[in-house]
């Protein structure tokens, strides 16, 4: 007898669509509704076969199962031995698990540095140079009448965002939104998104920032300033954009991490905040980061309540200090500064730059997550976990920092991340004495 | 008074050790206690490097530190330096002469990154290269250096005197992306290339005596100067925010 479970809430991207329906039979998800390829694999396969059965350890060229018991004791002691550990992720995970984790690193004197590093971290810099005219994707459901994706490949990384927030959504000011929206997409190549878009500026890559300084200058009324082409786009190309986002009643900006990683990273953020700066003057325009995992927001907002700061935050003088590039993790493995490794909710093996990873291979690293992933073949130690939105419910923050309460579908028995963190805390704190 | 430190081999060399207390002004007493921390351990500097002091003085300022050794990642040496001296053998590592007011410091290796951050004072001489961040801001900073002057013979990294709102920023060799980006005053000089030079700037004199590939689009062509005997081509930005600033390059490339 299967049972229906509705409004789940799912747990991949930044969108963290609340409208799921999941078939539950068996303690099983048998199927789901609603939610993208990705949210659907992500439900079957976590939620699924894949998952490990219990804690497992590298022994020789193999794997030895191991108890819990045994799994919390040899991290303690991993974490413990180190001068300089790390403790990496956060971002698949739910905020109380996040609280936990900074608490350990507070514990142990680590640094702590989520995904947000090298996803949207830049965006958090140039917002802390210049501040976020940001909206809930709410606002731009219901008023947007001009959308601009810069950077970002929604179609493919973000499938339901258009559905939900932008080009086929209805909004409560917009009565036939695929006719009444402008989308604008800004690419180094013609990505999905931009097949559907109203329209396309493909723009050398690199040619962010000077792209956004000329279209600043537009806006200016330095138009004499501006070459012929910037960045294989012509300046008549330029004028018209920047006179529909002046003519919008409401404009949102999204950009990823096509601006965010590109040459120039936070700088190109930076100048596109204050590219929606200026149009302000003119309009109403607002700006959000499409956020990558669905909790990524969630561990900047915890880490920012604990410590002050959003992410990269290095906690071994007892202090808080936080410094992009010197404390992030990517940067951490390849000057080879810490001597272990806790990987939570992340997969840094698919992710990282090689001579990050072959630091994660060369010290003791231990992964807490539910499935193994291209982190499993560089770890000692692997834990698994109930699934966030599947196994145990908690607190996420969508991209546009709106907080929402994730669903318990079924129980498999794991541990979840926050009694994991917390044994291991409890561990460390009895042998410190503290 | 010389205090020499040398820095001895470590077990792990690749830990970095946070040794702010390394500064002329702890040494007016003879050979004080410093902590340093390597890592999230604290130690005694003594327990990591050989330290020998000659003579006696009374005033930081004519106290000379001689650091050499492993001083590669030996962090915010420096850091709120007034007077003295300080002169590195080999490498230095990150926030060396962090916010510092006074004195010199002499690099004969290399610098890490953030080489004189929020500088207001003093003089850094660096032999070889700096990292990223020479004479910058902290994050979310809205002003870098803003008195005193660097030199590097060598090269310097990205973002090099990012935000710079005075003082003086002299690189003999070339500089990585963003040179001056959000300057707002002093003098930056470079003497090779550089790209996508003085983003946003509102104020200050840059001169690039090499070339700028990816030249910003939002800077206006003022026309030729003669500095030093170079022809160089002037112009004012950046108009994107309004800028009054001077950037003179001898020859660029757009994107």
């Amino acid at each position: 007898m299967s049972e229906i479970v509705k409004d789940a809430l799912c747990p991949f991207c930044g969108c963290l669509c609340d409208d799921i329906v999941l078939e539950v039979e068996d303690n099983h998800i048998i199927s789901v509704n609603n939610a993208c390829t990705l949210g659907e694999h992500k439900f079957l396969e976590s939620g699924g076969e894949r998952a490990l059965k219990g804690p497992m350890r590298r022994e020789g060229s193999g794997w030895k199962p191991i108890s819990y018991e045994e799994a919390i004791e040899e991290t303690a002691e991993i974490l413990l031995a180190a001068d300089r550990p790390l403790l990496y992720g956060w971002s698949g995970t739910y905020t109380e698990a996040q609280g936990a984790g900074i608490m350990l690193a507070e514990d142990l004197g680590a640094i702590v540095d989520s995904t947000t590093s090298v996803c949207h971290g830049p965006s958090i810099l140039a917002i802390q140079e210049v501040g976020h005219p940001g909206c809930t994707l709410g606002q731009v459901k219901n008023r947007a009448d001009v959308v601009i994706y810069w950077g970002s490949n929604p179609q493919e990384g973000h499938p339901r965002h258009l559905s939900r927030y932008t080009t086929y959504c209805d909004g409560y000011f917009l009565d036939n939104a695929a006719h009444d929206r402008t989308v604008i997409v800004v690419d180094v190549r013609k990505s999905a998104t931009a097949t559907l878009a109203d329209h396309f500026i493909q723009i050398k890559p690199g040619g962010d920032y000077a792209v956004l300084s000329a279209m600043r200058a537009i806006l200016a009324g330095r138009e004499d300033v501006i070459p012929s082409k910037v960045a294989g786009v012509t300046r008549e190309e330029l004028i018209k954009i920047v006179n529909i986002c002046k003519n919008a009643r409401f404009g949102s900006l999204f950009f990823g991490v096509g601006l965010t990683m590109s040459q120039g990273k936070y700088k190109n953020v930076r100048n596109a905040i204050e590219f929606v700066d200026d149009l302000n003057r003119s309009t109403k325009f607002t700006l959000t980061p499409m956020r990558g995992h669905y909790n990524v927001y969630g561990f900047n907002e915890v880490c920012t309540w604990m410590t002050g700061y959003p992410y990269a935050v290095d906690l071994s003088r007892g202090i808080a200090f936080y410094n992009p590039g010197e404390t992030t993790a990517v940067d951490v493995l390849a000057r080879k500064e810490c001597d272990a490794c806790l990987v939570i909710a992340s997969d840094p093996g698919a992710h990282f730059p090689s001579a990050s990873v072959g630091h994660l291979a060369e010290i003791p690293t231990v992964l807490i997550d539910p499935v193994p992933n291209l982190t499993t073949p560089l770890c000692r130690l692997q834990i698994p976990v109930a699934v966030t939105g599947v196994d145990v419910g908690g607190t996420a923050y969508r991209m546009d920092g709106v907080p929402l309460s994730m669903k318990k579908v079924i129980d498999r028995g794991y541990p979840t991340d926050e009694e994991l963190i917390n044994a291991i805390r409890k561990r460390v704190e009895e042998v410190k004495g503290i | 008074m010389k205090v020499s430190i040398n820095v001895n081999p470590r077990k792990n060399p690749y830990l970095p050790v946070e040794a702010e207390g390394i500064l002329p002004a702890n040494f007016v007493s003879g050979s004080p206690e410093i902590m340093v921390w390597e890592g999230n351990k604290e130690r005694h500097l003594s327990d990591l490097a050989t330290i020998t002091v000659e003579g006696e003085v009374s005033e930081a300022a004519d106290i000379t530190l001689a650091l050499s050794g492993e001083t590669a990642l030996f962090k915010r040496v420096g850091e709120y330096m007034e007077e003295g001296t300080i002169t590195v053998e080999g490498d230095i590592g990150m926030h060396c002469g962090n916010f510092m007011s006074g004195g010199l410091i002499e690099i004969l290796g290399n610098a890490g990154g953030w080489l004189g951050r929020e500088m207001k004072g003093g003089s850094i001489l660096c032999h070889g290269d700096a990292g990223v961040y020479c004479g910058s801001g902290y994050r979310g900073e809205k002003h870098g250096m803003r008195g005193g002057k660097i030199e590097i013979l060598g090269n310097a990294g990205d973002f090099c005197a990012e935000a710079l709102s005075g003082g003086e920023v002299i690189v003999r060799g070339s500089c990585g992306d963003m040179a001056g980006v959000e300057m707002q005053d002093g003098k930056l000089i470079i003497y090779g290339d550089c790209s996508r030079a003085c983003g946003n700037m509102t104020g200050g004199v840059a001169t690039i005596f090499g070339s700028v590939s990816g030249m910003l689009p939002t800077f206006r062509n003022e026309g030729e100067v003669v500095v030093d005997g170079h022809t160089l081509i002037q112009f004012t930005g950046d108009v994107a925010n309004r800028g009054k600033g001077t950037l003179r390059v001898a020859a660029y490339t757009c994107l």
